[in-house]
This record gives structure tokens, C-alpha cells and sequence, in this order.
């Protein structure tokens, strides 16, 4: 590549090796539109590419899935190196994954690269070698275009990519390289300088050798620390233990080896070795989940951990000091360092000295292994998972008091390494190392700016790190449950503000609002959230506002509570008062209807109203939040976008149009024809509250539309979605003319529904109530008890959802699924 | 005994290999060409009868639509070359249609109407789903409890049989391992020569490198469905198929499949008149119905139905080709009327075999008739269970 070629396209792709991570990359790239050669050694016996094809048909079994759609895997072709190689002239992009042996890279560098197009770029995917070191290996002309690519695993679901320049690299191909990445890919792109383990697995590793020594030093169990240095340190679930099961005992050896190896300087070099437990556990085969064991075993249901003393297993008992627990709580940070600091709990002096080694760690290394502090941050927070990156959370609880906490430590020789704090921390001026302005650089002793290469301006909101401005444009209009704002152009951008973007009584109100304003001068409307999910569906509980002072009894459910208490205690009073239960029934009811006609009209104001409506979907869209992009003129949505309607789950049909409008994309996919072969899958979805596992499979159910764009970069999303709102609006929108005379299944589509519910209910496989659910929703999608074939219009299908609805909330296995949904946020089976 | 004033005989009993459905190698074959080959078979296998004798073609199939519908009878025959002198029908009563087409075919020459009569079957299961193409129920069904059953899937019957007739899964399987037993030692030993008529399989598909349609041809003649290694350990794997507690898996069940079958029938005059050889005559046929929602009980009633209009005792029937819908409703039949197990599907049944609905029938009696006559056996008959509740059986004498 030339600094002149402006553009870099990507044709087709490389990936050579199909390992774990090699196969995978691959799946991502189909998943992205980018047809692979997947390449392999040739197999001894059979199929030459036997062995790229079996990396291939074993993305189906792994778990997440790879691959955004299973048909897409046709599209990684199997190759081996003896038969092959002469394709690679295709490829505009080659990525190595194979072992990580640096004699059997180069050896393989040396017999790719006279296959390789002029233009093409070659990266290693290494986690561990050094990329200068591999470039020795290439002829001259080809090494300015190589660079290190260091994906993370899972690759489609881990943002982090690390570009690892060396100092032949071309910058051009290098900002090729990572616009790709960026918008094609949709990764987060850190570049990283060429040290060992590169940025995020050096301090992530080092945080897990931190976590190791401290865990001995202070006699703790290892589920004890994972139940510390999880969800309640901002982290994964799986915290340090379980994560480390589930990498591999061995390969965190493996990375652990690198650095013992490569790093001989480092301060902290001592502790770059296995504890003698580790080194049992890999010597003896077990390696955690992939062997069935490893630190944690299963025992039976009961999980058993290693203890490291005995090299013996007992069970996993040990959990939090409550008032452990309390101190975690505690929102401001500087106060809860504090407060871990000066307890004598060994739990609470864990924390600390774990938090002070990997931030000590991290201030010595930073002007060695990265450009910046945000590079550092961004790269621990998007390749292992954490909430904030260390120096976030080192800044947050105020830097100088943090400092000097560290500094004492070090001088009480407390820490792992006796080497000072860099000047730079100490420097008397120093609040922190982020500010609106850029980012701490050591190495170039100055503050960085956000990168300029132009890929970026299609992030309006990129991922903020501490210091960087989180406000999002000029309010319009402002309520206590959404917010309509623009960033100075015309286009109007909705977020909603109750939790998890429920959509309550408040939010109906808000839209409702903000429609209207709209109207007064604005292109257009986009419902784009400012962090997933796009929206859990209707508000069950109650009101959506999050610092609502008084609760207002708007929610489903403590209406049907009041509903139903009411209901019951005149039942047990007396026979003659029944009649004022049921009246008192009948007037409750009445008003959750009237709130579900709030949400259809709503939803068929999203459609109708005379400007056009975008739904910008990052993550979770389900139940009502299904139904609102449903009803938008477009919606765009992230591949991670996981969309359904899940109303049958707490025992309802879809009631903001969600029926209606399956019954009327069925009579339009069916152009005339069978009409119940379109029906039955819309069915299919529904009762079985199906949420499609990637956009592309939301597309594949029907949710998402053929027009309805995927866009790979989920800080691309809001730029995406306002340019479809503006080639709608180029075109002079005009809102589609309404259905009035929808065709609908009718009695017989229903009955025929109803069979096969007859049969999964006399098989057991389905409860009573899963029964009347799901007839009822048939009955609903069909038009109601009518002939196969009538003509019906929006109302009809609207009325029908809604009075259904209202039906099932009647009824008391409905209201005990809603209520044990709300109170253990998982469904009942009743 | 029936009020007949001539018999019927069996001049030529023919089928094809049966397949098996969905993805089986007549996935792509059409119904109405395995019939027209299965007609045209059974003609030369009596290459002195003039075909224009022929009165009518009689055709069951139990889901005549798509490439199995527009009266595939008439259809398939004219394919197979008869003269379009000869009429066509079809008819349907699901599982039992290949064998209603028999006896209806035999009953026009009993009644004197005609000398010489086809009765065939033919179903193709991995073109045409089991129900078809367009499901769609009367909502009358549900009206009130009592017809429910006429929704209930096959495999739920099945269930309901095992129930209340107390079949066990143990029962059930061992069964299902039987009937394959059976059905690879008779495929071995060449039992089906007879029958047989071998298929040439001609598929037309794109090659995508040469962008030529190819012509794949090749020649099939066994059944695809006889597995080796069918064990007790393999089958009690299987997770039951439409009860979440039940004992019916895909195991224990008929297998889904595509296959057709041709009996040829003439008077005795007409016996004479073109100088073939009679097999078998056909001796009466009689149905039954029961409750939609047992309906594999369907033979406890139609087989002494049968036995009491022919004056034929169970003990003098040699071979019974009971067709295994289910190894519940085949044990539940066996148990209540006390059948022997060792003359009941010598060759394997549908477990084993495999049960193309519309076809069974006539491929059943092909398989009967050859088979009285090599073991010089008597009496011999072929009964099935029946969807929505009915019971067919039908009574051969070799000859």
C-alpha cells in the first residue's frame, strides 16, 4: 500500500491457521460480510482440507456462537497450505494465527509471501511474540506492510484489537488497517507499542498474578476472592478463578511463561511464576472446564474448589464479610478505598493491596507499553470486561490522596515491587491523568487528543473515559422519563432515562411528547439510547423514572397486586359482596386498558406521524421495546442486537401493536399466497418468545426488515441511523398510507394453531396456561373468530390484542408469572 | 361368506425399494414416477395380458396433493404407457389406502363389473409432509372436548396406547430391534427378490463448475431403512418424540418414507383368457373405526371383522403383515387378539422397513403374496391401524 491509496478495500481475507482464535477470526469476518480463506496444514488422511473444514463445522458447537448466522459459515472456504496458496493473490488482508512459535511463524511468513498481492496487508494475530521480531523474517518490501492484530477471545464478542506497529509499518497501511477493523468489524482499535503480552493482557495477567500472591499472603479461598474481585470490583462474573478455568490453566501458563521469559527486567519479575498449586493443577491434567477441572470441580450440583495447601478439593463454602460487602457498596470511590484500607478484614486489605499493586503496576509501565493512559484504560475495559480502567478508577478516588497511599506502602515495603511511583504520578500539579482535552502520554510527557484519523467521526459519543464530556447534545424537551435532543442539526435524537429503558406509563407520555415537538421544525426522530439496552419492554413494576420521589401506581403489576388483593379479600368476605369485587375487577381493568392504548397509540404514532422515525438498536429490544422499532419507518441495529417479543414468557400476548403488526408483515410476505406458512413462523417466534441471538437472526424471524441496516460498530450506530433518517427525509417522506385491508388467517389458521398446541399440551410438554397463552395469541395473529381470508384493518388486529391482553391479565396464573418475574427477574412456568 | 358371484386373483404383485424420507435416496423422486414404474413393472410381469383389458387403476395415497395430487392414478398411468382407454382413481384412507385400493380393485371383478383391475399404491413423504403442504383445521374440532382427538399427532395416539395398554418402553424397544433383525436377514437372504421392482434413480442437477445440468443415474433395489446395529443400549438413548414422559421415540416408531407398490387382479375368465398365472386370490377386506385418539387399535376391531366375513379362523393364518405405525399399537393389537409373534412380520415391518402412508398396503400385499406361496402357506393377511381412528385387514389365500 501507497500513503496515496485513499481507500482500502477489503475483498476477501486470510486467516491462516484454524485454531481456536484463527477460526473464529473468520467467523467474525463472514459475520461482517468478508469472505475467508481459512487455511490449515493439508489433513495426513482424506480430505486435504480436512482440517480447515472441521475448524469450520466446530463454530457451530462453541458457545457463544461465532458465527451471527450458522448459514454464513459457506462462506469460510477451507484451505491448506499445499494446495492453495496461490489464492492468497485475492487477498487484500492475510491474518496468521497459528502456534505461538516464533520459528514456525517465520518459517511460515517465508512461504506466504511470494503469494501475497502487492498491496496486501499481513498481521499476526500473536498474543506473545514480539512483531519486530517476526518482521525479520520478511523480505524488506513486505515489511512495512506488517503489523501485530492481537485479537481477543471471544473475537466477536471481545471489542479489544490491539494494532502492534513496528518501526517499518506504514502509517497509511496502518490507518487502513484500522478503519477496517473499526467500521467494518466494528472492534475497538488500541494501537500498542511491541512489548510482551502487548497492553491489555500484560496488565490484565499481572493482575491475576497480583491476585494470586495476595490471595496467599492473606490466607484467603479462592471463591472467596472471586466473590471480591467480580461484579463488585466492576469486573465479569466469572471474576479471577473461574476465569481462569475457563482460559485454560494452560494457556494462562503458557502467558505467564512469556512473561517470565521476556521480561527479565521487570520489576516485578519474581512474581512472573506459576504458585506451586498452578504448577500442580497443569501437571497433573487438570486444566479447568476443558478438562472437567481445574481450580473449581463440580461435585454432583455442588461446586468444590482446590484447596492449595492439601492440593485436595472441598466444597466452595466461603464467601463475603458482609461488612466486606458494605464497604464495596459505597459509590464514592476515594471513601471506599478508605474504607478497605483501614479495616483490619483480610478480605478488606485483599482489595486494597490487589487495587494498589496492579495501579502501581500500571502507572511504572504505562510509557512503556502504551501511548496514553485512555489507550491503557479503554484496552483493560474492552479486552477483559472492566468497568472502568485502572486509571479511572485511580483518578475517581482522587489521585494525589491514591498516590500517596502507594507511595507509603511502598516505602512500608508492602508491595510486590519496591520501585518508586514514577515522577510524573508525583508531579505536584497532578489531578489526574484524563481531562476534556486528552490523555496523560509519559513517554511524550503531554496530554493526547482523541485520534483524528477520520474513521472516527462517525462516533459522535465515542466509549467515554473519565474526564471526556458524557453530555449528549441540546435538549428539545426534557421529562422525568425521556429526553429529545439534537447535536445542532435538525434531527431529533430520543433517549429514554428509566432503567433498563423500560417503557412505562412516564415514557408513553415522554414519547408522546416529544413526537409532538418534533413536529415543531425537526427532519425527523431517532430513538437511539446513550448505553444498551434499547429497551426491556413494558415497565411490569411500576414507574419508569429512576429518581421518581413518589411512586405512581403506573406499572402492570402494582395495579394487578392491588387488582387481585382486592379481589380476593371480597371473595373471602362474603358471597353478596362479589359483586362489588368483580365491579372493583372490572373498573381496574378498565384502566391497565387504557394503558395499553397508550402503547398502541404510541407505537402507530412512531409509523404515522408525518416525519419519519429511525430505531437505533444496541443490545436488548424486547417485548414493548420490539414493538416500537417494529412500528419505526426504519431501525438499525448492532449485530450484538438481540430482539423479541417476550410477552408470552410473563403470561401476555404482545399488546403495543406487536400482533397486529406480525398478522400484517404475514399478509405481506404471503403477496396473496398461502398465507399460514408466513403466520406459522411469526407463531412460532412469539409463543415461543424467541429473541433472535444476533441481528442477523432478528432479520431472519422477521423483526428487522431486508431494508433495515446492520451496522457492525456500536458507536457508529447513532451516525448510521441519523443518515437512513436523512435519506428517508431526501426522498420527501410521506408516512406510509395505512392497512385497511389486511388479510388474516381467520378461524381456520387458528384452529390449526390450536392442534399443534393440543398436542404439546396432551405431550406434557406445555402447561395448561402455556395453552390458553398461546390459543389466545393464535387467536389474536389470526383476526379473531372469523372466516380464513377476511379483510380486516389496523383497529380490528389492535382491539383484539388489547382486549386479549386485558384478558390474560385477568387471569391468576398471569399475575403470579408477573409477579415472580419481578421478583427473581426469571419466568415461571405455572 | 360375501355375496360375490366371481373371484379375484392376484396375477402380479410389485414395489418398489422403499426409501427413506426426508433425506433418503428418493428424496428427489417424484410419487407419480415411482407408481408409473411400479405399473409398468407389474405389466411385465404378465406380458400376455393386453393392458386395453384393464377397467380401472385404483391408487391410494394418503396426502394426494402437490406432486402426488391432480388423480396421480390417471396421471401416473398414462406415464406408465397404458392406453388412455384405462380410468384412474385415487383414493385415501391414509395408511390403509394402498390396501382399500386392492380390495376395492378386487371388489369391481367379485361384482362382475370387470375382468381385470389394478389396485397400487404410492406416497412420497419427503415431497409432501405428513398433512401436507396447508394444514387447516376446523375449529369445529374444538368446539367442545369431544373430537379433540381428531387433532392428536399419530406419535400422541401412540402414547395413549402405551398407556392404557401398559406397553413399556423395555416392550417397545425390544420390538423395534426385532423388527430390524428380521428386515436385514430377509433383505440378506434375497426375500424381496420376488416383489422387487429395482429403480433407476435419474437426477438432474446443476454442476456449478463445469455450468452443466448433469444426469446422476444409478439403480436402487433394497430398502433403505433396515439399520445394522440396532440395539436395545442404542434405542434407549432416544429421548421420547412427542410425549415429554413418554415411551415412544423415533426408534420405536414406523420410519417416514417414499415408496410405491402394484397389484394386478383379474377374473378368473380373464385368467384364462390371457394365460396368467393366478398368486393368491383375494379372499374379503373389512374396516373399522375407533376413537380418533387411540386410533393404533385400529385391527383389534377390523381383524375379526374381517375373519367373521371370510369365515377364515385365526389359526389358519400363516403370515400376518401387521404394518408397525407404532411398536406400541403393533404390541397392544398382538396382545388383545393374542396373535403369534413369530407370524406376525416375519420379514420386519415398518419399524424396520419403513411406511410410505398411502403406499403400505399394496406394497405389503406384494410382499404377503410371494411370500404365502414361497413358504407354501395358506391364509395370510395385511392389516394397519388407520389415522382418526380406523382399522383395515384384508385376507389372502395362496394359491
Amino acid at each position: 500500500m501507497t500513503s496515496n491509496d485513499s481507500r482500502f478495500i477489503v475483498r476477501r481475507v486470510a486467516v491462516l491457521g484454524a485454531g481456536v482464535m484463527g477460526a473464529q477470526i473468520a467467523a467474525h469476518l463472514v459475520n461482517a460480510g468478508v469472505p475467508v480463506l481459512l487455511f490449515e496444514l493439508p489433513a495426513k488422511e482424506g480430505d486435504p482440507a480436512g482440517n480447515a473444514k472441521r475448524a469450520i463445522d466446530g463454530l457451530a458447537k462453541l458457545d457463544p456462537a461465532p458465527l451471527a448466522d450458522a448459514a454464513l459459515a459457506a462462506h469460510i472456504h477451507p484451505c491448506h497450505y499445499d494446495a492453495h496458496l496461490d489464492a492468497l493473490v485475492d487477498c487484500d488482508l492475510v491474518i496468521e494465527a497459528i502456534a505461538e512459535r516464533m520459528d514456525w511463524k517465520r518459517d511460515l511468513f517465508i512461504r506466504v509471501a511470494p503469494h501475497l498481492a502487492p498491496h496486501a496487508i499481513l498481521a499476526s494475530n500473536t498474543s506473545g511474540l514480539s512483531i519486530e521480531a517476526l518482521a525479520e523474517a520478511l523480505p524488506n518490501a513486505l515489511r512495512q506492510r506488517f503489523c501485530g492484530i492481537h485479537f481477543f477471545n471471544p473475537p466477536r464478542y471481545m471489542h479489544l484489537v490491539e494494532i502492534v506497529p513496528t518501526a517499518a509499518s506504514d502509517g497509511a497501511m496502518l490507518d487502513a488497517l484500522e478503519t477496517f477493523l473499526t467500521t467494518s468489524l466494528g472492534k475497538g482499535v488500541i494501537r500498542a507499542k511491541d512489548t510482551p503480552n502487548f497492553i491489555a493482557n500484560r496488565v490484565g495477567v499481572f493482575s491475576i498474578l497480583a491476585v494470586f500472591h495476595h490471595t496467599q499472603a492473606f490466607g484467603l479461598g479462592f471463591e472467596e476472592v472471586d466473590s471480591l474481585t467480580g461484579t463488585r470490583l466492576g469486573r465479569p462474573k466469572s471474576a479471577t478463578y473461574r476465569t481462569a478455568d475457563v482460559v485454560g490453566l494452560d494457556t494462562l501458563a503458557h502467558v505467564i511463561g512469556t512473561m517470565e521469559r521476556t521480561l527479565p527486567d521487570d520489576p516485578w519479575h519474581p512474581h512472573f511464576r506459576l504458585p506451586a498449586w498452578l504448577q500442580g493443577l497443569v501437571e497433573r491434567g487438570q486444566l479447568g472446564q476443558k478438562t472437567r477441572g481445574g481450580i473449581f470441580r463440580k461435585e454432583g450440583r455442588d461446586i468444590h474448589v482446590l484447596d492449595p495447601d492439601t492440593n485436595a478439593y472441598r466444597p466452595a463454602s466461603r464467601d463475603i464479610d458482609p461488612a466486606v460487602a458494605e464497604i464495596l457498596k459505597v459509590k464514592d470511590p476515594a471513601a471506599r478505598f478508605r474504607a478497605l484500607r483501614e479495616s483490619q478484614h483480610p478480605q478488606a486489605r485483599f482489595l486494597w493491596a490487589v487495587t494498589r499493586d496492579m495501579l502501581h503496576y500500571c502507572a511504572h509501565q504505562l510509557a512503556a507499553i502504551a501511548d496514553n493512559a485512555r489507550d491503557l484504560d479503554l484496552a483493560v475495559r474492552w479486552g477483559f470486561g472492566w468497568k472502568e480502567g485502572p486509571f479511572e478508577l485511580w483518578q475517581a478516588a482522587g489521585w494525589r490522596e491514591v498516590a500517596g497511599w502507594i507511595a507509603d506502602d511502598i516505602a512500608a515495603g508492602r508491595t510486590m515491587a519496591a520501585v518508586p511511583l514514577p515522577a510524573w504520578v508525583l508531579a505536584s500539579e497532578r489531578t489526574g491523568v484524563h481531562a476534556a482535552d486528552g490523555a496523560w502520554s509519559p513517554s511524550a510527557q503531554t496530554s493526547r487528543p482523541r485520534s483524528t484519523l477520520p474513521v472516527y467521526r462517525r462516533q459522535p459519543f465515542p466509549d467515554a473515559v473519565l474526564g471526556e464530556s458524557r453530555t449528549y447534545g441540546t435538549t428539545i424537551l426534557e421529562t422525568d422519563a425521556v429526553r429529545l435532543w439534537t447535536t445542532g442539526d435538525d434531527i431529533g435524537v430520543l433517549s429514554f432515562k428509566s432503567k433498563m429503558h423500560a417503557i412505562g406509563e412516564d415514557v408513553l407520555d415522554g414519547v408522546a411528547q416529544a413526537l409532538d415537538a418534533a413536529g415543531r421544525g425537526l427532519e425527523g426522530v431517532v430513538i437511539w439510547q446513550t448505553e444498551p439496552p434499547f429497551s426491556v419492554g413494558a415497565n411490569l413494576s411500576g414507574p419508569s423514572a429512576p429518581r421518581a420521589d413518589k411512586p405512581k401506581p403506573s406499572g402492570f403489576a402494582s395495579m394487578l397486586k392491588k387488582v387481585r388483593r382486592e379481589a380476593e379479600s371480597a371473595i373471602l368476605k362474603a358471597a353478596h359482596r362479589l359483586n362489588v369485587a368483580d365491579a372493583l375487577m372490572a373498573g381496574r381493568l378498565e384502566k391497565v386498558e387504557g394503558i395499553v392504548a397508550r402503547f398502541q397509540e404510541t407505537s402507530q404514532s412512531l409509523r404515522y406521524c408525518p416525519f419519519p422515525t429511525v430505531a437505533a438498536v444496541d443490545g436488548m429490544a424486547l417485548g414493548g421495546g420490539c414493538e416500537f422499532l417494529m412500528h419505526c419507518d426504519r431501525t438499525v441495529a448492532t449485530l450484538e442486537s438481540y430482539i423479541g417479543l417476550v410477552e408470552v414468557g410473563v403470561g401476555l400476548v404482545p399488546g403495543g401493536g406487536g400482533c397486529k403488526e406480525m398478522a400484517m408483515r404475514a399478509a405481506v410476505d404471503a403477496k396473496g399466497g398461502d398465507l399460514f406458512a408466513f403466520l406459522r413462523r411469526w407463531f412460532e417466534a412469539a409463543a415461543t418468545a424467541r429473541v433472535g441471538r444476533s441481528a442477523m437472526e432478528a432479520r431472519e424471524i422477521g423483526f428487522l426488515r431486508p431494508s433495515d441496516p446492520i451496522v457492525m460498530h456500536r458507536f457508529e450506530l447513532l451516525h448510521v441511523a441519523k443518515a437512513e433518517l436523512r435519506a428517508l427525509s431526501a426522498r420527501g417522506y410521506r408516512p406510509p398510507l395505512p392497512s385497511d385491508a389486511i388479510r388474516v388467517g381467520g378461524r381456520t389458521a387458528a384452529a390449526t394453531f390450536r392442534a399443534h398446541l393440543t398436542n404439546l399440551l396432551a405431550g406434557g410438554h406445555i402447561s395448561e396456561h402455556d395453552f390458553l397463552i398461546a390459543t389466545k395469541l393464535a387467536h389474536v395473529m389470526t383476526g379473531g373468530d372469523v372466516e380464513a381470508g377476511s379483510l380486516v384493518d389496523e383497529r380490528w388486529l389492535l382491539d383484539l390484542e388489547r382486549e386479549t391482553l386485558v384478558a390474560l391479565l385477568a387471569t391468576e396464573r398471569t399475575q403470579a408469572r408477573i409477579e415472580h418475574t419481578l421478583k427473581t427477574g426469571k419466568p415461571l412456568r405455572n | 361368506m360375501s355375496k360375490q358371484i366371481q373371484d379375484a386373483y392376484i396375477v402380479a404383485a410389485v414395489r418398489t425399494p422403499v426409501g427413506k424420507a426426508p433425506r433418503g435416496m428418493f428424496r428427489q423422486v417424484r410419487p407419480d414416477d415411482l407408481l408409473a414404474h411400479a405399473l409398468r413393472t407389474a405389466l411385465a410381469r404378465t406380458p400376455s395380458l393386453d393392458a386395453s383389458a384393464i377397467d380401472d387403476v385404483v391408487v391410494g395415497c394418503a396426502i394426494p396433493e402437490a406432486e402426488q395430487g391432480m388423480n396421480v392414478a390417471r396421471i401416473a398411468l398414462l406415464l406408465a404407457g397404458l392406453p388412455s382407454s384405462v380410468a384412474g382413481v385415487t383414493v385415501n384412507r391414509f395408511c390403509a389406502s394402498g390396501l382399500q385400493a386392492v380390495a376395492m380393485a378386487a371388489d369391481r371383478i367379485r361384482l362382475g363389473e370387470a375382468d381385470v383391475m389394478i389396485g397400487a399404491g404410492t406416497e412420497s413423504m419427503s415431497l409432501i409432509p405428513m398433512g401436507g403442504h396447508h394444514i387447516a383445521f376446523n375449529e369445529a374440532v374444538f368446539r367442545g372436548d369431544e373430537h379433540v382427538g381428531i387433532a392428536y399427532g399419530m406419535g400422541m395416539t401412540a402414547e395413549k396406547v402405551a398407556e392404557r395398554w401398559k406397553v413399556s418402553r423395555d416392550d417397545q424397544d425390544a420390538f423395534a430391534v426385532e423388527s430390524h433383525r428380521r428386515a436385514l436377514a430377509a433383505t440378506l437372504e434375497g426375500a424381496f427378490a420376488e416383489e422387487m421392482a429395482p429403480y433407476e434413480i435419474a437426477l438432474h442437477e446443476p454442476d456449478l463448475a463445469s455450468r452443466e445440468v448433469i444426469v446422476k443415474r444409478r439403480v436402487v433395489g433394497h430398502d433403505e431403512g433396515p439399520r445394522d446395529g440396532t440395539t436395545m443400549e442404542a434405542l434407549a438413548k432416544l429421548r421420547p418424540a412427542f410425549a415429554a414422559k413418554g415411551s415412544v421415540t423415533a426408534g420405536n416408531s414406523s420410519q417416514t418414507s417414499d415408496g410405491a407398490g402394484t397389484v394386478i387382479l383379474a377374473s378368473e375368465a380373464a385368467v384364462k383368457r390371457f394365460g396368467l398365472t393366478p398368486l393368491a386370490r383375494f379372499v374379503g377386506f373389512a374396516v373399522a373405526g375407533v376413537p380418533p385418539e387411540i386410533m393404533g387399535i385400529g385391527p383389534i376391531h377390523a381383524i375379526p371383522k374381517v375373519l367373521k366375513q371370510t369365515g377364515v379362523s385365526q389359526a389358519d393364518l400363516g403370515w400376518i403383515e401387521l404394518n408397525e405405525a407404532f411398536a406400541a399399537q403393533s404390541l397392544a393389537v398382538m396382545r388383545e387378539l393374542g396373535l403369534d409373534p413369530a407370524i406376525v412380520n416375519p420379514l420386519g415391518g415398518a419399524i424396520a422397513l419403513g411406511h410410505p402412508l398411502g403406499a403400505t398396503g399394496a406394497i405389503r400385499t406384494a410382499t404377503l403374496v410371494h411370500g404365502l406361496r414361497r413358504r407354501r402357506q395358506k391364509y395370510g393377511m395385511v392389516t394397519m391401524c388407520v389415522g382418526t381412528g380406523m382399522g383395515a385387514a384384508g385376507v389372502f389365500e395362496a394359491l
